[in-house]
């Protein structure tokens, strides 16, 4: 913007920008308040001791030391994560993906079929995770009444650290039905011609599926598995919730609740930002685990925008 | 479903020069069997995700000494323990006030949201792409990371723990997932229709308003809903701010103390749970074809 | 970086630096200076919820409302222990003036953060000696390094609960009193069943509802903490022998694994399927207030008893593990004086204390109610009064950081039990060393 530009240019694009800025105020002023001011407070107190009634103190890298190498909860929480991420989120895409095919399949009621797959996802967290912690109740569920009918082992689900996870997964995979949408609209996209010609070449169910739809969904597949990432990393209300109701401690008794009951098996990082500052209120180790939240929930956020550049694409 | 799909699925062997009957039939075997492997595999699919509403319900309505017992079906259709729920004192507050959160917070984004959406979507300028990049990562982060400060301010700074208004303020300075799902619809709006607004004379608000506004209604039903059943469902947020004042508590938070200790019914909690579920499912069905565009939307367009 | 961005940065930057100064200000304290004879409206919180329960607190309200009609007081119930800790923090005109909390856990952090006022003025301002009119634990618990800021507000008391009828079955005529007659009762009443149990003596697992560690290790008079405040659970030889019973309790009666899979049969704690009252396991320790839960259920063969001592400690059996509900003023409040003659109240009035106490069922506590004519003389309900006034019953005392240290060695326990520690000695000095780590943390 050099002083050679024309004075009416110049008047113009003022005009342009303050246009601009008024369209993009109420933004702008929630990053500011919403965003940015607490994230740097965070990095400040993350620095503090500070519980609510005292000053906040300097503490240098105490709070730091003390997440890593002595808060017992920290490791088992990454580790569940981990687990979430390699298991929960492949099977949600496998399953999504399977669904999604099924659905495009479907000739005889297919809206009612859709309805069905659907309808799960909205089920609000809490009441799904309520509902499921009764039918996988080891001893008197309705799930556990069939399969010890059958002669199946039953398994403990929610009470069982091993069962839990899994248990957690089928909660997870039976609200799939965003990605069945999404890769219904994906898989509606492919081509017909491509099919055809790879019948054509005599191709069987399988090479269709290998080199025809896969390569044609991969983008959704990858951002299917990236937001799946990003939502792990958010994962909170559904394991507090069933960690709560399972151990048959929800509060007001004179016990406090597990956190990732049972055995620390469903831990998640947010769940650590209540645990450290809502039960303990050790608010700088709270913003400790926050940063790690945010460093980890950017640093896939990053992959999903150098992946699908669409995210960012103008129209022009 | 079109005839194109229909077509695909059948496998069509050979170059079709000797189509012979016996060829025909056999084609027409396998579409049967194909069409019966198909709905069977669907129906399995049915079973696993509605069969968990099924038992939900059959549980809401059965007496309390058969809840926990092996007979699935209920004995007497207790209908009453909806009546238990309903008057289960706070229940009408929560439900009050998770109406008020999930109303008041859709309107106030999509209203903050729509400009926002609209200047990214449709006015050059610099640092377009930077924003843009910003709202995406907001949109990503968890509600914990920033929520320590965000508690101390609405808390210590603005005494407002104890109620809804921490969560409903910040919703009137737009929200990430809101303008980004609004923009990626408005990019599909070609421009030449902005264009001949301005033209005929039109300023940019009455543009948005007059012109923009009746194209994208689909989007603005579908980021409402969104943000409707965000809200309807939020836990953590009310958890944070709500649980210390029972008058202010919402369906989700309240639905847990529900089963609080010391007087646990799991035919009231779950007639609870299908009162909590029910109004979703109602608002769903009456709005199906937006929500499952908007959905698309997220994944698909971009 | 274009101009925008620029301008959105300095405005982030201001804002932020005028907010973290704003948060820096520090808890602020009033003195007990409002007239309590002046019309005053306090508000008062407390966690209970069930409706026979809030009955009863309102009835004790209303009679504090009698006795001083120019206090009134806004009640809110249902409230968790982290959520009234939340709102000390918050401070502010909606913050409670009186508060009661389920837990003892916490009387550390709120003695030593100074969220609840001090109460030794009023104490000895309205000539209230704590040493003569409560028992010995409950003044243990209410008080934090010296420091007296809560009051108990009723008690409860921990036993052993039997089958009569399954004791009977079994030719056991009297419940055990020592841990190896335990032991082989608890062996007699077991009837396995394949892989199962078709009725179980006792379930020894930590998470098997009330036999937690910490518990059960009050019946061998443990101390958590020595005089320096650092965690002796290594040093305390009643932990290791505590957890060694239990392992030879696990064995006894069929091993882990078996026994954690009959666990998942069973029905919710505080639900009508609780073990104890569809006679799945035979013996359980648990709380006073599961006598009315269970005659609720319609369950009227169970017994009561204190919970057994170890053989070497034989003469001490009658005792228990206590706990219970206390009851404050919050620091913030502005109504100190009007909030003090509540709490005077409700934890010192005999009367009041026997009245929500029989209403309840739970201990009451005061010397004086605890001697009280009027309250119930059901004899299952008088067993866990007399574990509540045995001079050897024990609780877990107040620490900074609140359960935290109750936690950690729970969260051993578990380990232990399922055979993923092995060490107990190394297992113990862990637990120590994580407590002293979490407890430097919090200070």
């Amino acid at each position: 913007m050099s002083a050679s530009v024309h004075p009416l240019l110049r008047a113009k694009r003022r005009k342009e920008a303050l246009r601009n800025l008024a369209f993009l105020s109420p933004w702008i002023i929630g990053f500011c308040v919403f965003f940015a001011y607490p994230l740097i407070s965070t990095v400040y107190f993350s620095f503090m001791h500070y519980t609510g009634f005292n000053n906040p103190t300097w503490t240098g890298g105490k709070n730091w030391s003390y997440v890593f190498t002595e808060y017992p909860l920290f490791w088992p929480a990454l580790r569940n994560t981990l687990w979430l991420v390699v298991v929960m989120v492949t099977l949600r895409v496998v399953f999504g993906l399977g669904v999604g095919m099924l659905i495009t399949k479907i000739k005889t009621g297919a809206g009612l079929f859709r309805t069905a797959f659907y309808l799960p996802y909205l089920a609000p967290p809490v009441a799904a995770t309520m509902a499921f912690v009764f039918l996988l109740n080891p001893g008197t569920g309705p799930v556990n009444h069939i399969l010890g009918g059958i002669g199946v082992p039953t398994p403990g689900w929610f009470t069982d650290p091993h069962w839990s996870k899994p248990a957690l997964t089928i909660l997870a995979v039976w609200g799939v039905g965003d990605l069945m949408v999404i890769f219904m609209a994906a898989l509606l996209d492919v081509p017909k011609e491509q099919y055809e010609a790879a019948e054509l070449d005599g191709a069987g169910a399988w090479s269709r599926f290998r080199y025809v739809t896969l390569p044609n969904i991969s983008p959704i597949v990858m951002f299917a598995v990236v937001t799946g990432v990003i939502q792990t990393m958010q994962y909170y209300t559904q394991p507090l919730v069933a960690g709560k109701v399972a151990s048959g401690i929800i509060g007001n008794s004179g016990q406090q609740f597990e956190p990732g009951y049972p055995d620390k098996s469903t831990l998640t990082l947010p769940q650590l930002v209540y645990n450290l500052g809502f039960q303990r209120f050790d608010y700088g180790s709270a913003c400790v685990i926050a940063l790690v939240l945010f460093a980890l929930s950017m640093a896939f956020t990053a992959l999903l925008m150098r992946r699908r550049s669409g995210f960012l694409s103008a129209e022009d | 479903m079109t005839q194109a799909t229909l077509d695909r699925d059948i496998p069509v062997r050979g170059s079709g020069a000797d189509v012979d009957a016996r060829a025909r039939r056999t084609a027409q075997r396998r579409r049967a069997l194909h069409w019966i492997a198909v709905h069977a595999l669907g129906i399995a699919a049915a079973a696993f995700f509605v069969l968990p509403f099924v038992f939900v319900f059959l549980t809401a309505v059965m007496s309390d000494n058969q809840a926990l017992t092996r007979d699935l079906w209920p004995h007497t259709w207790q209908w009453s323990n909806f009546r238990t729920v309903w008057d289960t004192p706070g229940f009408l507050t929560w439900w009050r006030n998770t109406l008020l959160y999930a109303v008041g917070g859709t309107v106030l984004t999509v209203v903050s949201s729509l400009p926002v959406a609209y200047a990214l979507a449709k006015f050059r300028f610099r640092g377009r792409n930077v924003i843009m990049m910003l709202v995406i990562s907001t949109m990503m982060l968890p509600p914990q990371v920033i929520i320590i400060p965000m508690y101390l301010f609405w808390a210590k700074q603005l005494h407002l723990d104890g109620s809804l208004w921490p969560l409903i303020i910040p919703m009137a300075f737009g929200d990430a997932f809101t303008i980004f799902l609004l923009r990626q619809f408005l990019l599909t709006i070609p421009r030449e229709y902005t264009e001949a607004a301005k033209v005929d004379g039109c300023g940019e608000v009455r543009t948005l308003l007059t012109v923009i506004l009746p194209m994208i209604r689909p989007a603005i039903a579908a980021v409402a809903l969104f943000q409707f059943f965000y809200c309807w469902n939020d836990y953590f947020g009310p958890q944070i701010y709500a649980s210390s004042n029972p008058a202010a508590w919402t369906l989700s938070y309240g639905l847990e103390s529900f089963k609080g200790a010391h007087h646990t019914n799991w035919n009231l909690t779950m007639a609870a749970t299908v009162l909590v579920m029910a109004p979703v499912i109602m608002v769903f069905f009456f709005a199906q074809k937006a929500f499952i565009e908007g959905v698309t939307l997220t994944g698909v367009k971009g | 970086m274009s101009r925008l961005t620029k301008a959105a940065a300095a405005v982030a930057a201001t804002a932020a630096i005028s907010l973290l100064a704003g948060a820096c200000t520090g808890q602020s304290t009033s003195s007990a200076n409002d007239d309590a004879s002046k019309d005053v409206t306090i508000t008062f919180w407390h966690g209970w919820s069930a409706p026979n329960e809030l009955k009863a607190i309102n009835d004790d309200i209303a009679l504090f409302e009698k006795a001083h009609p120019n206090i009134h007081v806004k009640v809110q119930g249902n409230i968790t222990d982290d959520k009234i800790n939340q709102a000390l923090r918050a401070g502010g005109d909606k913050a409670p003036d009186v508060v009661s909390s389920f837990t003892t856990d916490n009387v550390g952090q709120f003695c030593s953060s100074g969220a609840f006022a001090d109460l030794a003025p009023f104490l000895s301002r309205d000539k209230i000696d704590p040493a003569t009119t409560f028992p010995k634990p409950m003044q243990e618990y209410t008080q934090f390094q010296g420091k007296r800021c809560a009051l108990p507000l009723l008690g409860d008391a921990y036993g052993l609960y039997y089958n009569k009828k399954e004791f009977a079955a079994a030719g056991i005529t009297a419940p055990p009193k020592t841990l190896s007659e335990f032991k082989a009762d608890a062996v007699k009443l077991t009837k396995s069943s394949g892989d199962s149990y078709a009725q179980l003596g006792f379930m020894p697992d930590f998470h098997g509802y009330e036999s937690t560690p910490m518990h059960v290790a009050a019946q061998w008079g443990v101390k958590y903490f020595d005089a320096d405040g650092k965690s002796q659970v290594a040093k305390d030889p009643g932990f290791a022998a505590m957890f060694t019973w239990q392992q030879q309790m696990v064995q006894a009666l069929g091993g882990f694994a078996k026994l954690e899979k009959y666990r998942s049969t069973f029905g919710d704690e505080f639900g009508a399927k609780n073990p104890l009252q569809t006679g799945q396991v035979a013996m359980g320790i648990d709380g006073e207030w599961r006598l009315g839960m269970a005659k609720d259920a319609g369950m009227n063969d169970l017994g009561v008893a204190p919970f057994p001592v170890p053989d070497d400690q034989a003469s001490t059996y009658g005792k228990g593990y206590l706990s219970g509900t206390i009851v404050g003023v919050a620091n913030t409040s502005t109504k100190k004086n009007a909030a003090w003659e509540l709490v005077k109240f409700m934890a010192t009035d005999t009367d009041a204390v026997v009245s929500f106490a029989n209403a309840i069922h739970n201990v009451p506590s005061t010397l004086a109610a605890l001697k009280s004519p009027k309250l119930d003389p059901d004899p299952g309900f008088r067993t866990f009064i007399d574990i509540a006034q045995n001079p050897d019953s024990t609780t877990t005392p107040a620490s900074i950081n609140g359960g935290a240290y109750q936690v950690t060695l729970q969260d051993f326990g578990y380990a232990y039990e399922s055979g993923k520690a092995k060490d107990l000695q190394a297992g113990l000095k862990g637990v120590d060393s994580q407590v002293d780590k979490d407890i430097a943390q919090a200070k």
